[in-house]
Parts: structure tokens; C-alpha cells; sequence
């Protein structure tokens, strides 16, 4: 048995999958919910497995996905952190890059950094660009900076030093110093985190990743040791931002990795299904409560960026975190964001978020607000009887009453008003699914797009129409993918390398070097981890740009022993006028960044078919109702029972599948499909 | 009202985001630091008249050039030399048209549905070399206009689709960085193709009508918003004096003459009596001046709506031409910025006691841009390195000021990390952080300015620079301190240093050291009230001095005293 858990904003998930020890079919799907503790996050998972007695010495994998270091950055509740600089560069975190993003606003307000300036000291040393050693190490004032960080209440240092990602060596040393002297106050330094360029982003991810190292080391202990008790055997695995699962002690060692560990598991699940019914293009639309998040796969693999930015907006710059993250572009547009007029009386739709407490104006539960979901609710897009999954009944007065204002300023019906919402949060999703497609040179009738999350399959059909997407997935299980990608990954990690020349083949040699230095590390690595060298599965990617541009994109290389100069350039060239629309063919090209990628293959179920039982697709019909399709008309359409549909069963819209989760809408001239797996396929039906 | 609403406000963001992607595709691609980099740049899409829809910006000093800029191609290109489908138009006049200076330079390209004009989109970045007497084109010391670069008066880059061959060559034949620049003007080119298939796209989604009626819709409701807010600025006439302090040659200081007029539904910006244009480079064109007047009234009625023409209809430009902030051919201008900022410098002055919680006290008041030219010391390529500096900005009444900040004319601006700098130029970075030369004291005290020191390492390099504000300090607002002094200084081998603020071509030689600084900036309300716990934490984090605090803070000194 395998387990799989996610840590939500509000609940938290266990799901366990049974599966044949013979041919590795999954034979069932359970979930165990609890409340999650947001100060003890191990608390809910042990709740979980409580909850359903589950005996963990018969487990044999337990993945998680966890928030404890989003959440302790966004909340601030991370430890004291202290900061090395190189001598003449105290100030670097604070300045960070300059930028005011909020251009006509000159009362702006900088973000404060993550260290005060106090405990921001500088050492004297200096290595150059080239990596050479112009001042070596002079640790004299270490000692006395080292007491003055402790008597501060110092829990945890970082060190970035210049051009350490060029070469360490003082950083090394600088670290061994501390850890020999304070054995308990955490250490991180900057090569560690990353060896891509540019001082402050360097900066920012190593004194964040310092700032949650003791709370992360001390909830993966905590949870290491309450799941030996209770007879766990194996490694727990955690799920890192890049869509790869690794073990704690690598996570411990660098836990910024984590910070987009949920997010990346949805989007893993995307990639293990479209594996499941060979679909290897494919954009992902995750629409929860609060936002839309979206990402793109293309053959079968998801893009991994390797500089995130966390509170980055649209009038605030954000800190940069230099760690492979799945590209995942997430805008404030999910079922509760709240619809509302600016001072111009235009209708906007978000950031702001009615959240679960107290919810939609339809929840009745003292929402003020009106909201997506209930401009969905008025068009009977959700059926009133399976609301919440039936568990409530739309308070359709307090609907009304939130509406009165927006309908009254805009003169409209409230029928009108809901379309109109519901116009606009398309919109919004429309951009956001632009911005990772079309902005990037994707054609998206080349994909199709899978939606989750609750109100994903709402809103999937007209936004593929828009996008022309030819169709739309719904998977089964919908609520557990993220989990469900936990289980399906593999383990991976990345090393990145800024290391500048020109792209010619009299540097081939230089560039094997380079990728030699990094397996050799990533072997150790594994090997620590009892992993053996033969299983490891390497990638390797450049990062290229013309000669005088500074931003560069990356390539993959097929085969690092068989290098063919004309082949790479020619790749780049069509990579860039992909990208950007032109390409410089007689501009010399230049390497900036080495990335690889190195895999484990972890011993994983299968997914198999669902069986149909011959019904007929009658027995699945709730009821007849008329829903508004806003252009396409109101229209008396018929409701299914998810859980009845069976694979093989078509059906022309219009219709609305009803599941326990969420509300799939099939609008007219449409038709709906259920596959092998009893996914939901929905295609647009041809005019003649 | 029709959902016909709806169609228009989805337009109207869809043409905001075709804007960002047009950005990101200069952003990534263009080869010119400061434009990547400091992101000197902005981006626009405008109706088929020229009147802006929608504007993706870094910095504030092209916030009127989109619009005016295609105005101008307009009218050059009239029913005798019609613009076509496929063309591209180039220009870097700076007298009129949204011109600043010849560094900048307009990209224009007319789209067309089914034979009709239907938009333009534009771009206008700055590039690192237009050739002319000095490397980066920038001088403090020329005469004329002839002596700063190519200058392209709105000519076809591009017609029908096939690049014109000739202009390219004498670019490249005029500059001193011919690739780069080319790839430039590529990446400015594609930016704006990657807009016109974006628009035509949705325009076949919703058909023209919808989106000439969102267009218009656009336009009123920016006017309808400006005007509300102006509508909340009490009402009167506000009179102030700034100065230029040097003209490049040492002359100076030259008065700018402002009197703001605020009525019911219309701010009046008269700078009658200004001095009249200068010989030196630092001179504005009237044009560059429309923004630092519309970016000013934006700031205190829609800092955060996007903008479009409707929302500058009720603010008015009055100056005679010929003045320091209205310049005419050929007077030199490479160094407008200077002049941009403090024309907008003191119109936020002007503004802000009526305006407090909207505004600041003063800033540094200067791009303070170093232009570094030389061999490289490795590679022994040619490289110009031009960049602009952070520094402290002035507190509000709600917040100390910023430190580390570029000033009012940047935004979305990015300084150079040291670790590219320093492959890139052969230099090497030795000081990059916060002075304490005091000032801006207040209730809430000023930003701290910051040094930046770097040693030369190739054999020989000039260095340019202009940064005014070196006599007159950042001004403190509601009973706040001033602030310091921007300047910049050169350290010799042998330990003697030179004091600069405009001067050209300084020969350095190897290890050389520059040092650039860059002011605090003003405080903001009475100093007596600003708790001791604050006090005490800035002498802690060294933002200040103990020394400044007990000579400025009153109250701190008594309690010390005391105890």
C-alpha cells in the first residue's frame, strides 16, 4: 500500500491507493480528510491515519506535499536569520534590485527585507569573476560577529559571498567555521542553494532558505519520529517544487526546494494521466477557491523555470528564489473571488476571495458578496440539490440581496449581471492560459486541456472555445490529483551552473566538464541516500542566449556523447523564433547556465481501465432543467450522475455531469465523452 | 445597459495583456542593458488615430510618447505617401513627437484589418549607442544636437514587409556597437508584430465594431475617473521655483518657473517665466515635458488605472517655447533626464501640501547615470557601460522613505547585479551599500542615499556623468530635515580624489577608483515627534549616526542626557 498526503489550506488529505503486488494495477482509491493544524502541520496527518486506523508497518511509500515553508514565509513566521556578505556588500538584500513596479504611485513602499541591517555583516575576502581568489578568507572578525548573532537571538545564517557560484571555496570554509563553533544554529550558504549568478537573487534564496531551515528540519523530524511510531518502516518522501520527490535529509539540507510543493503535485497528476490515455500535450487549469493556476506540458513533460518569485504583483517586486519550480502561472480568480465595480464602472472579478469563511453569498453563511460560483449557482450551471456536493442548499435571498448593488449600478437583471461575471472570469482565465501558450510561441489547438479543482470543469469548455483548444478533460478523481501525482513521481533533483563561454566545439570539452562535476555531486548525493549510481537517469540543458542579450532560453540536449555543433545552433535558432518571434542566425551564441537533471525511477502502480457495466446512459439522468449559456441561449438541459457514466457513453450537450466535488457544464454544440478511464472528454461538434 | 459592457471591458484587458507580452518580447531579447536591465523601455498599442489603449511602461518617461509619437507619424505620413500594411517606422526626433533624446528610439507600426488602419502598436527604448561624439551618445559638454547621434525623422525601416536594407547599413555604419543596436531594432520590430497578430486575433473574435465601441469606452472612462479624483483636490493657485544647476559648462543655477492652476475640472501647468534654453546638453523638449505634467497628475488622480489618452483630458501644458523645458532644434539634449526630473520634481513639490497623503518629500532628484567607456581588460572588446543609480527617497506621512530606490522617472527599473557587471566591463565592485552622510531627519526620516565604488581594471576608461542636486539637497516636507547631496568622485591610484557632478570623458586610468553617490532623502514632519524606539533601532541597523541623532533629535538627546 502507498500513501500520499497534501496539506491544504483547510483540509488536509490522506489518500492511500491499494494496487496488485503481481501486475502493479491499482485496485483502489480511499481519502482520509482532517481539519489541518496549521501550527502542528504533522497533526493533521496523524489525525488522518487515526481517523481510518490504518496500520503504517503494512505501508511501503508515504509521499507528502507540504506548506510549512510557503506558509512561514508569507506569515513571517520563519526563525531569526543573520546574513555573511562579501566586505562592501552588506547592503545588497536591501536594496535588492531597485525596482518600483508601482510606477505612478511615488508614496510606494519597499518591501523590508528578510534580515535588518544589524545582522547583516560583511567578511573580508573577494573572488573575481573568473573565479580567481583576489583576497583570500580573513576570518579575524568571525568570532566576535558570531556572539554578537547568538546574543541576538540568531537561529539560523546564511552566507552569500561574490561569485561564489563560480567557486565555494571560501563559503566553505566560512561555513565548516560556524558549524565547528555553533553546532546548533542552522547554516546555510549560497552554493548550496544555487550556482546561478547575480548577487541579490542569490542572496534572497539563501537567507529565505535559511529562514525556514529550523522550522522545516523541525516539522520533518517530528513527523519522521510520529511515523516510526506508528510502525512506518520506509523513507518519507517529500514532493520539491520541481515536480520530483526526494528524502528529507536532501530536503533538510536546502528546504527552499519546497515552496511550491503543492501546486507541482496537480500538475504532476496532469502528467501521469496524460501518460495513462497518451495525451502528451497538455495544459493544466486548476481553478480552487481563491485562484487559477495554469502550466503547460508539452510531450509529456512539464516546464521547469529555475527563478520563482514570491509576492511578486503587479505593484509589488516580490523576493526572487533562485530553485526549480514548475512554471505555474497563478492569477486571483477562483470560485470565491468576489465581482465587484471600480471607480470607472468597469466590472472586475478578484483578487479578492469571499475564501470559505464565509464563503459565496450562496453559502448563506453571512457572505456579503457576490462571487463566481454564484453567478454559476443563477445560471443553474450548479444544481441547487447537488450543491457542495448536496450537502447544502443555495440561500438563492442572500444571492439576491449581495447582487442588489452590482445590478443596480449596472442596471441589469441579475440573470444578465451573472453572465456578465462569468464573461469576465473567463477572461481572466483566458489571459492567464495565453500567458503560458501563446506568450511562449504554443499554438493551443496543439494541446488539450485537463481542468480540476472545483470549479475547473465549470468554466473548461469556454475557455478551450476561446483558446481554440480542441478538448477538454475531466478527469476521474479529480479531488485527489494532487496526491495522486505524488504517488506517480519519481525522484529528482536539479543542479544549476552559471558558467559563461561561447558556444563553439572547441568548448565541448569544457562543457562535458562542467556536466561531469555536477553528475559527480548528484551521485554522491544519492548515494548518501543508499541510492544506486546505475539508476540514476540523467537530463542535460543549456541555457542560451545571443551573444549581448542577457536573458537566455533553455535547450535540451539529447545526447551529451555525440555532440554536433550545427545541430544545437539550429535548435536555438528555431527555439528563439519560436519563443520570440525572430532569430539572429549570424550572431555568435553563448552558454550561460548548465542544468541537469538527474532521476530515480521509483517502483509505481498502474493505472487501469474501468470496466463498464452495460448500463444505460438513462440510468445516469437526474433530472431535465433549463440553464443559461449566456450566448448560445437558455436551455432546457440534462443532468447526469457522474458516478453512473460509464466508459463508451457519448451524449450531445447541452448538459451539466454532477459529481460530488463539482459541476461539469457541457454547453450547446457540444458533445461529451467517457473514456476507458471515465475521464470526461468534451469536443466541440463540427457546424456542417 | 447591454452586456455589450462586458465585450468591451474583456477588449480592454485583452489589449492590456497583448501590451505585456509585446514588453516581455523586448525584455528577453533586446541587447542593450538598459534596456533590459533598467528596462528603458516602454510599450503601447494605440487606436488607428493614435490615441493610446492600452501601455505596458518600466519607466514613467515615456508615459505621453506612445500616443504622440504616432500622432506625428500620422501626420508625416498623409494621403500622398500613404502608411501600408507591413511597413515600420523609426524615429528618435526629440523636439516633438513624444522625443526625449536620440538614444530613444520609436518604433511605430500601423496594423490593418481587411484594408482598414485599425491600431498602431509602438515601443520606445533606449539604446545603449546611436553614435554621435561620445561613447553612450551622452555628453554634458555638447552644442548642438548634430554632435549626439544619428537621428532617424520618421522614416520606413520596413515597407510592405521587406526591411529596408540602406537605413540598416547606415545604422550600423554610424554606431559604435553595430550588432547590438541592430538586434535592438529587431527585437523592437518583433514586439510589434507579436502585438498586430494578437490584435488582429481579436478582432476576428469580436468584430470591429465591438472593438471601436470598446475603444471609445476605453477613452471615457479614463476621463471619467481622472476627473472625479481631480475633483477632490481643492481648488487654487500654487506657485513654485525649481533650478537647473549647471548648464554642462558651469554656468547656472537656471530658474524652471511654475504655477499650478486647479479648477473644477481642469489642472493648469504654466511654466511661463522659465529660463530660456540652454547651451549645454541639459535642456528638455516641450513634448518630454507633457509627460512629466501627465505623469504628475496621474499620480495624485489614477496612480493605479491603466492609462489611455481620456484620462489626461483634463490636465492643460502651458510654456512659451524656446525655454530650458521646451527646447527647440538644435539645441543639444542628450541630458534631458536631468531636466525631466526636476520638472517633475517640482511639480510634486507644488502639489504635495495640497496633496499630502498622496505624496512624498523630495527624492534625489537624479537618474545620476555614468557612462563608462574603454577596452575590456580580458576580452579587450570595445564596452560602454551605462547605468543609473539608486538612491534614497524622501519619507511620507505615513512611512520613512525608501532606500535603494531608483528615482521618480524609473518604475519597473533594474539595477546591474555585480557579478554581471563585472564579467561584462572588467570592472570590479568594491562598495555597494547605504551612507550615513546624514539628513532627513522627521517624523519619519528620509532614505538613506548609497556608494557605489568600483576600481578600473581596464588600461584606460572614460567616464561621463551628470548628477545635479549637488548644491541644492533633497527637500524635507511638513516641518521634515532636508536630505543630502548627490555627487561622485574619482580616487587615484596614489589616494588623491576629484570631486564631479557634470563633467565628460574623465580619463581613467587601471585601478581607478569610482565612487558614486547618490542623496538621502527629505524628511517628513516634525523631528520632536519621531518615537525614541525609532531612533534608537536606526543607530542600531546604522542608518543613521549617534552622533546625527543626538544633533537633530531633541528629545533623544535630553533622554540620554538624563540618564
Amino acid at each position: 500500500m502507498r500513501i500520499a498526503t497534501d496539506i491544504g489550506g483547510t483540509f488536509t488529505d490522506l489518500v492511500y491507493f491499494n494496487y496488485n503486488n503481481k501486475n502493479k494495477e491499482l485496485t483502489n482509491v480511499k481519502v482520509s480528510k482532517s481539519s489541518t493544524t496549521p501550527n502542528e502541520f504533522e497533526k493533521g496527518i496523524l489525525n488522518a491515519i487515526e481517523k481510518i486506523g490504518l496500520d503504517l508497518s503494512t505501508i511501503e511509500f508515504f509521499a507528502h506535499g507540504t506548506t510549512v515553508v510557503i506558509n512561514a514565509i508569507t506569515e513571517r513566521k520563519g526563525s531569526k536569520t543573520a546574513l555573511f556578505t562579501t566586505k562592501g556588500f552588506r547592503d545588497v538584500l536591501e536594496i535588492a534590485r531597485g525596482t518600483r513596479p508601482d510606477l505612478y504611485n511615488f508614496n510606494f513602499k519597499k518591501e523590508a527585507p528578510f534580515v535588518e541591517r544589524y545582522l547583516r555583516q560583511e567578511v573580508d575576502e573577494r573572488i573575481n569573476y573568473l573565479g580567481e581568489v583576489i583576497s583570500p578568507l580573513n576570518s579575524d572578525n568571525v568570532d566576535s560577529l558570531l556572539n554578537y548573532f547568538v546574543s541576538e537571538g540568531v537561529e539560523s545564517i546564511a552566507i552569500c559571498l561574490i561569485h561564489a557560484y563560480k567557486n565555494p571555496i571560501h563559503e566553505k570554509q566560512l561555513g565548516a567555521l560556524i558549524k565547528k563553533k555553533y553546532p546548533n544554529i542552522e547554516v546555510i550558504t549560497s552554493h548550496e542553494v544555487t550556482r546561478e549568478w547575480r548577487e541579490y537573487e542569490r542572496t534572497s534564496s539563501t537567507v529565505l532558505s535559511a529562514y525556514v531551515k529550523p522550522i522545516t528540519t523541525k516539522y520533518l523530524n517530528n513527523l519522521t519520529h510520529n511515523l516510526q511510531k506508528l510502525g512506518y518502516k520506509n523513507n518519507l518522501y517529500i514532493m520539491q517544487s520541481n515536480g520530483g520527490i526526494t528524502t528529507v535529509e536532501d530536503v533538510k539540507a536546502n528546504p527552499i526546494t519546497l515552496i511550491e510543493s503543492g501546486p507541482a503535485s496537480g500538475v504532476l497528476g496532469a502528467v501521469v494521466l496524460g501518460r495513462t490515455i497518451e495525451k502528451k500535450n497538455l495544459i493544466v487549469l486548476d481553478i480552487g477557491g481563491t485562484t487559477a493556476k495554469c502550466s503547460l506540458i508539452e510531450n509529456g513533460t512539464p516546464k521547469i523555470v529555475t527563478t520563482y518569485n514570491i509576492e511578486k504583483t503587479k505593484t509589488k517586486a516580490g523576493f526572487p528564489i533562485l530553485t526549480p519550480v514548475i512554471d505555474i502561472v497563478e492569477i486571483g480568480n477562483g470560485g470565491g473571488s468576489i465581482a465587484w465595480l471600480d471607480d470607472g464602472g468597469k466590472m472586475r472579478v478578484g483578487p479578492k476571495s469571499a475564501g470559505a469563511i464565509p464563503g459565496p453569498s450562496s453559502y448563506g453563511k453571512g457572505g456579503q458578496n457576490f462571487t463566481t460560483t454564484d453567478a454559476n449557482v443563477v445560471c443553474n450551471r450548479i444544481h441547487r440539490n447537488y450543491f457542495l456536493g448536496g450537502e447544502l442548499t443555495p440561500d438563492f435571498n442572500n444571492i439576491e440581496r449581495a447582487a442588489k448593488s452590482l445590478c443596480n449600478e449596472l442596471n441589469m437583471s441579475l440573470a444578465e449581471m451573472a453572465r456578465g461575471v462569468i464573461r469576465v472570469a473567463n477572461s481572466n482565465m483566458v489571459n492567464a492560459l495565453k500567458s503560458v501558450s501563446v506568450n511562449k510561441g504554443y499554438d493551443p489547438r496543439d494541446f488539450s486541456l485537463i481542468v480540476i479543482g472545483g470549479g475547473g470543469p465549470m468554466h473548461g469548455a469556454y475557455l478551450a472555445n476561446d483558446l481554440q483548444i480542441p478538448e477538454v478533460i475531466v478527469p476521474l478523481n479529480a479531488g485527489v490529483f494532487s496526491a495522486f501525482g505524488m504517488l506517480m513521481s519519481d525522484l529528482r533533483r536539479d543542479y544549476i551552473r552559471t558558467d559563461v563561454m561561447d558556444l563553439i566545439a572547441d568548448n565541448f570539452s569544457r562543457l562535458n566538464g562542467v556536466f561531469k562535476e555536477m553528475k559527480d555531486e548528484a551521485i554522491e548525493a544519492y548515494e548518501r541516500d543508499l541510492y544506486q549510481k546505475d539508476n540514476i537517469i540523467f537530463e542535460y540543458h543549456l541555457d542560451l542566449r545571443y551573444d549581448g542579450q542577457e536573458h537566455s532560453v533553455k535547450l535540451k540536449l539529447t545526447d551529451l556523447n555525440n555532440l554536433q555543433i550545427d545541430v544545437i545552433e539550429r535548435d536555438f535558432h528555431q527555439l528563439h523564433q519560436k519563443r520570440y518571434a525572430f532569430s539572429l542566425s549570424d550572431t555568435k551564441i553563448e552558454i550561460v547556465n548548465y542544468h541537469l537533471v538527474a532521476e530515480v525511477i521509483v517502483n509505481k502502480p498502474i493505472i487501469v481501465k474501468v470496466e463498464s457495466k452495460r448500463s444505460s446512459i438513462d440510468d445516469a439522468l437526474i433530472t431535465y432543467e433549463d440553464v443559461d449559456f449566456d450566448e448560445s441561449g437558455i436551455h432546457n438541459s440534462k443532468f447526469y450522475d457522474r458516478d453512473k457514466l460509464e466508459p463508451g457513453m457519448v451524449e450531445q450537450g447541452p448538459a451539466i455531469i454532477v459529481e460530488q466535488s463539482t459541476s461539469t457544464v457541457v454547453p450547446p454544440s457540444h458533445q461529451f465523452t467517457i473514456d476507458d478511464y471515465a475521464n470526461i472528454i468534451i469536443t466541440k461538434i463540427e457546424q456542417k | 445597459m447591454s452586456l455589450n459592457k462586458f465585450t468591451s471591458d474583456i477588449i480592454q484587458d485583452s489589449l492590456i495583456s497583448i501590451g505585456e507580452a509585446m514588453f516581455e518580447t523586448i525584455q528577453r531579447t533586446s541587447m542593450s542593458p538598459i534596456i533590459y536591465e533598467a528596462l528603458d523601455y516602454a510599450v503601447g498599442i494605440t487606436d488607428g488615430e493614435g490615441r493610446l489603449l492600452a501601455q505596458g511602461n518600466g519607466v514613467i518617461t515615456f508615459l505621453a510618447a506612445m500616443s504622440l509619437v504616432v500622432e506625428e507619424t500620422l501626420k508625416r505620413f498623409g494621403d500622398n505617401n500613404p502608411l501600408k500594411e507591413g511597413d515600420v517606422i523609426i524615429a528618435n526626433t526629440p523636439y516633438l513627437g513624444g522625443g526625449t533624446h536620440l538614444s530613444d528610439i520609436a518604433i511605430i507600426t500601423p496594423i490593418f484589418y481587411k484594408k482598414e488602419r485599425v491600431a498602431f502598436t509602438v515601443n520606445k527604448a533606449h539604446w545603449t549607442d546611436i553614435g554621435g561624439t561620445n561613447p553612450g551618445s551622452v555628453s554634458t559638454v555638447s552644442t548642438e544636437i548634430y554632435q549626439e547621434g544619428i537621428h532617424f525623422p520618421f522614416i520606413k525601416v520596413r515597407e510592405e514587409g521587406k526591411i529596408n536594407d540602406a537605413v540598416l547599413k547606415m545604422l550600423e555604419a554610424n554606431v559604435r556597437l553595430p550588432k547590438s543596436t541592430s538586434g535592438d531594432l529587431f527585437s523592437g520590430i518583433a514586439a510589434n508584430d507579436v502585438g498586430a497578430e494578437r490584435i488582429i486575433k481579436l478582432i476576428d473574435k469580436y468584430g470591429l465594431k465591438a472593438y471601436k465601441q470598446a475603444a471609445k469606452e476605453f477613452m471615457e472612462y479614463g476621463e471619467r475617473i481622472s476627473l472625479k479624483e481631480l475633483q477632490k483636490i481643492p481648488n487654487g493657485t500654487y506657485e513654485n521655483t525649481g533650478y537647473i544647476e549647471n548648464d554642462g559648462f558651469g554656468n547656472g543655477p537656471f530658474p524652471i518657473k511654475l504655477k499650478i492652476i486647479i479648477k473644477d475640472n481642469e489642472m493648469v501647468c504654466d511654466f511661463t517665466g522659465t529660463h530660456k534654453q540652454l547651451k549645454g546638453p541639459l535642456n528638455l523638449s516641450r513634448t518630454g515635458l507633457e509627460t512629466a505634467v501627465r505623469a504628475a497628475f496621474k499620480s495624485i488622480t489614477t496612480p493605479t488605472l491603466p492609462a489611455n489618452n481620456g484620462s489626461f483630458k483634463h490636465v492643460k501644458l502651458i510654456c512659451p517655447e524656446n525655454t530650458v523645458v521646451s527646447a527647440n532644434s538644435p539645441a543639444p539634449i542628450s541630458v534631458y533626464y536631468e531636466v525631466f526630473l526636476a520638472a517633475i520634481d517640482l511639480l510634486l513639490k507644488t502639489l504635495g501640501p495640497i496633496v499630502p497623503e498622496k505624496l512624498p518629500a523630495g527624492h534625489f532628484r537624479s537618474v545620476c547615470v555614468t557612462y563608462i567607456s574603454g577596452l575590456h581588460p580580458v576580452t579587450n572588446e570595445f564596452y560602454v557601460q551605462a547605468e543609473p543609480l539608486s538612491g534614497g527617497w524622501g519619507a511620507n506621512a505615513f512611512n520613512d522613505g525608501n532606500r535603494g530606490q531608483f528615482s521618480y522617472s524609473h518604475g519597473e527599473s533594474y539595477n546591474i547585479p555585480a557579478e554581471t557587471r563585472e564579467r561584462k566591463y572588467g570592472v570590479m565592485v568594491e562598495e555597494y551599500c547605504f551612507h550615513n552622510e546624514g539628513g532627513g531627519y522627521g517624523e519619519f526620516q528620509g532614505g538613506n542615499g548609497q556608494y557605489l565604488v568600483f576600481k578600473v581594471l581596464s588600461k584606460e576608461a572614460f567616464l561621463t556623468g551628470a548628477f545635479l542636486g549637488y548644491s541644492i539637497p533633497t527637500w524635507g516636507l511638513n516641518e521634515g530635515y532636508d536630505g543630502s547631496y548627490n555627487y561622485f568622485t574619482v580616487i587615484r591610484t596614489d589616494g588623491s580624489e576629484e570631486k564631479y557632478n557634470v563633467v565628460t570623458n574623465i580619463k581613467l586610468n587601471k585601478g581607478d577608483r569610482v565612487k558614486l553617490v547618490t542623496a538621502t532623502g527629505g524628511g517628513y514632519g516634525n523631528p520632536d515627534k519621531r518615537p525614541i524606539k525609532k531612533i534608537k533601532k536606526d543607530i542600531k541597523n546604522g542608518y543613521i549616526t549617534e552622533e546625527q541623532a543626538l544633533n537633530n533629535y531633541k528629545h533623544f538627546s535630553n533622554e540620554v542626557i538624563k540618564s
